[in-house]
């Protein structure tokens, strides 16, 4: 019916046949599925093509996209993986409990960056791949929020 | 408006709440009940939060980092001199097991809503409270009595030996999982006291480490006491606080399902025992573990407000906050409390902004939608609405759901229930882990210990093909009907004001207040 591709983490995947979905609060995203016998209270929430579905408590990410939107994304990530800059992120909010490299310094992938204490356990943090450290904007004692920018490798 | 009996006059005129999120929303209820003025504190991060919101009076303490807002003792006592308090409650956490506050709130002509600052400062000591109840007669954990010296070479010496393994490391000062460490094998103890202790000193400013054997499988009941100033003691039965992740408790009911009536009993007495070695006049708890045989033995007591406190209120129909104001101001434990006969069976849950399915990590964000349920035997205590932002500075307790009914099975398949019309948005939470348990055949037949989490839960069951497959059907509705509302718009949307742009957290809180405003007409 439409030519919209459906994925879940990454892995296509077929929207469920034989259900049906009808909006309990369209205006915040409940809405209740059902195959005429069972039936389920879910949460949708997102745009355009991201989206990401609560069910049974859980929250689930939907790609929902046209081939034309998938082109363009999958190029976009080329360009990505191909040697541009990465910056490093807090994935967690917490306190920086070390730095264990230096501006200019050349890591391999894997290598531990910085450590990152939050809710009494210490999460390390790894580089996604080889290259150089640079744009170190935190130090040891100092807190992050989730999202912040940590540091950059080019 | 007719009244027939003119109110009882209320304990106090004006208190302030030093806490934050559900806890304090749940003391100041307490307080509009028993006719007291209430006046919240607020960090920065918290202007616009619930507690602040619901207070009569709200004063400011500082910025977001709790060390500077609410652990400041002088900027709380400050502000409740400001807003003409006379009594401080001070909730859980934070500062409510605080010898020195508890003191300076009595040196500023306040009362503090708890115990003597002496009876907090020796049970912060857990190492002289083992001693002192030991020394009472009641059964502690098998181990050290005395700070552990790490010996040569791996650090055990004779005593430690003799305790045997595996063992745990604790702290002295510790509490709420901090500062302890299983050890399996002699040869993992150095570096469980390297790290306990840097855990202990960073978390409480004291690293003194002591070990005792590990009690495995083995079940965490408590034994809920109130106490007043005339030497009344009420005991109110137990909890069962065996779910647990990082020895933190999850999930608690009453009665516990492993607690038979000769259990209850010697649980009772030795809990008497245990409150016979300390002066309050409070609410507290005595810890116990439970060992597959039905022995107990001493974990440790507290002399404040537990965060489970609310299933202990559903079996015995009291409001333990209320009392806690009430015996702080003199008043006595009446009949009615003292021969309590608990009734029915109460479970909570409690729903936390944490990832079940990556090792419970606290996660960051925004609640966006949010429905609690309601009905028969349907309790909800929360510190957030629609909205909120969760500030990353404090616990990420979102709210507690409590349920009672006249049997564990009815109550249980109530929670099902409530748990079906909870809906949180924006965040992960743990309701995905909450919905496998009560499912799961272990937790529904009442046998279960302290490692269900970890051994049967692990990281959770992987993401099923029809799960998947109903998130991509609601996903794809979602979009289509997106779209289709757009086509069908006439004319172009006018542009709205920033702060009414979805997205902004503002639309959403407004149109929960309408929702509300509507409701309550």
């Amino acid at each position: 019916m439409s030519d919209l591709e459906l994925a879940v983490d990454g892995a296509p995947v077929v929207a469920a046949t034989g259900w049906t979905l009808s909006w309990i609060e369209r205006s915040d995203g409940i809405a209740r599925v059902t195959d005429g016998s069972r039936s389920e209270v879910c949460l949708v929430e997102g745009a355009g093509s991201d989206w990401v579905v609560t069910l049974r408590g859980r929250r689930i990410p939907v790609t929902v996209r046209s081939w034309r939107e998938r082109v363009l994304a999958d190029a976009e990530s080329a360009a990505r993986q191909a040697g541009g800059p990465v910056e490093i992120r807090a994935a967690l909010p917490g306190l920086v409990v070390g730095v264990a490299v230096e501006d200019g310094a050349e890591v391999g992938e894997g290598a531990v960056l910085l450590t990152i204490e939050a809710m009494k356990m210490q999460n390390e943090v790894r580089a996604p791949r080889a290259g150089r450290v640079s744009s170190i904007s935190v130090a040891a004692g100092q807190t992050v929020v989730a999202g912040a920018s940590l540091l950059r490798i080019e | 408006l007719r009244k027939d009996v003119a109110d009882p006059p209320p304990p106090f005129r004006r208190l302030l709440v030093a806490n934050r999120g559900e806890i304090a929303v749940r003391v100041m209820r307490a307080c509009r009940e028993l006719g007291i003025e209430t006046v919240a504190v607020y960090s920065d991060a918290d202007v616009d939060a619930l507690h602040t919101r619901l207070a009569d009076r709200a004063e400011r303490i500082g910025p977001a980092p709790a060390a500077e807002s609410y652990l400041n003792s002088e900027a709380v006592i400050a502000a409740a001199r400001r807003a003409g308090a006379e009594a401080i409650h001070p909730g859980y956490g934070f500062l409510s097991e605080n010898a020195a506050f508890a003191r300076a709130v009595e040196e500023a002509g306040l009362v503090f809503v708890g115990p003597p600052p002496e009876t907090l400062a020796s049970l912060g000591d857990k190492l002289a409270a083992r001693r002192a109840v030991a020394a009472a007669g009641v059964p502690i954990v098998p181990g050290l009595l005395v700070p552990l010296v790490a010996g040569a070479g791996d650090g055990v010496t004779a005593e430690v030996a003799a305790v045997g393994f595996p063992g745990l490391v604790k702290a002295a000062a510790g509490g709420g999982g901090r500062g302890m460490r299983r050890v399996d094998r002699p040869d993992q103890l150095a570096a469980a006291l390297e790290g306990a202790g840097r855990e202990a000193l960073a978390a409480f400013g004291d690293g003194t480490l002591y070990f005792e054997r590990l009690i495995a499988p083995a079940r965490h009941v408590e034994v809920q006491l109130l106490g007043d100033r005339h030497g009344n003691l009420a005991v109110l039965g137990e909890r069962e606080c065996s779910v647990q992740r990082r020895h933190q408790k999850l999930v608690e009911e009453a009665p516990s399902p492993a607690v038979t009536a000769s259990i209850r009993e010697s649980l009772a007495a030795d809990a008497r025992r245990v409150a016979g070695t300390v002066a309050f006049h409070n609410a507290a708890t005595v810890e116990f573990l439970l060992d597959a045989d039905g022995n107990h033995y001493f974990l440790e007591m507290n002399t404040r407000l537990q965060v489970e406190h609310g299933v202990t209120e559903l079996v015995t129909g009291l409001d333990l906050v209320a009392w806690q104001i009430r015996v702080a101001a003199g008043e006595r434990l009446t009949e009615s409390v003292l021969a309590n006969e608990p009734r029915g069976h109460a479970i909570e849950v409690r729903i936390y902004a944490e990832d079940p399915h990556h090792d419970f990590a606290p996660v960051a964000g925004s609640v966006t939608a949010w429905r609690m349920p309601a009905g028969p035997g349907v309790r909800v205590d929360a510190g957030v609405g629609a909205g909120t932002p969760l500030a990353v500075e404090y616990d990420p307790l979102l709210a507690k759901l409590l349920v009672h009914a006249d049997g564990r099975t009815a109550a249980l398949a109530r929670l099902r229930r409530a748990l079906d019309e909870t809906i949180v948005g924006g965040v992960q939470t743990d309701l995905s882990f909450l919905r496998w348990l009560v499912d799961e055949p272990g937790f529904v037949a009442g046998a279960y210990d302290t490692g269900l989490v970890a051994e049967r839960w692990a990281g959770g069951p992987e993401l099923g093909a029809d799960e998947r497959s109903l998130a991509a059907l609601a996903a794809l509705e979602a979009r289509l009907s997106a779209e289709a509302e757009r086509a069908s718009a006439v004319e172009p949307a006018p542009t709205r004001p920033a702060h009414t742009q979805p997205g902004s957290g503002w639309a959403a809180r407004g149109r929960a207040e309408a929702v509300n405003h509507r409701r309550s007409r």
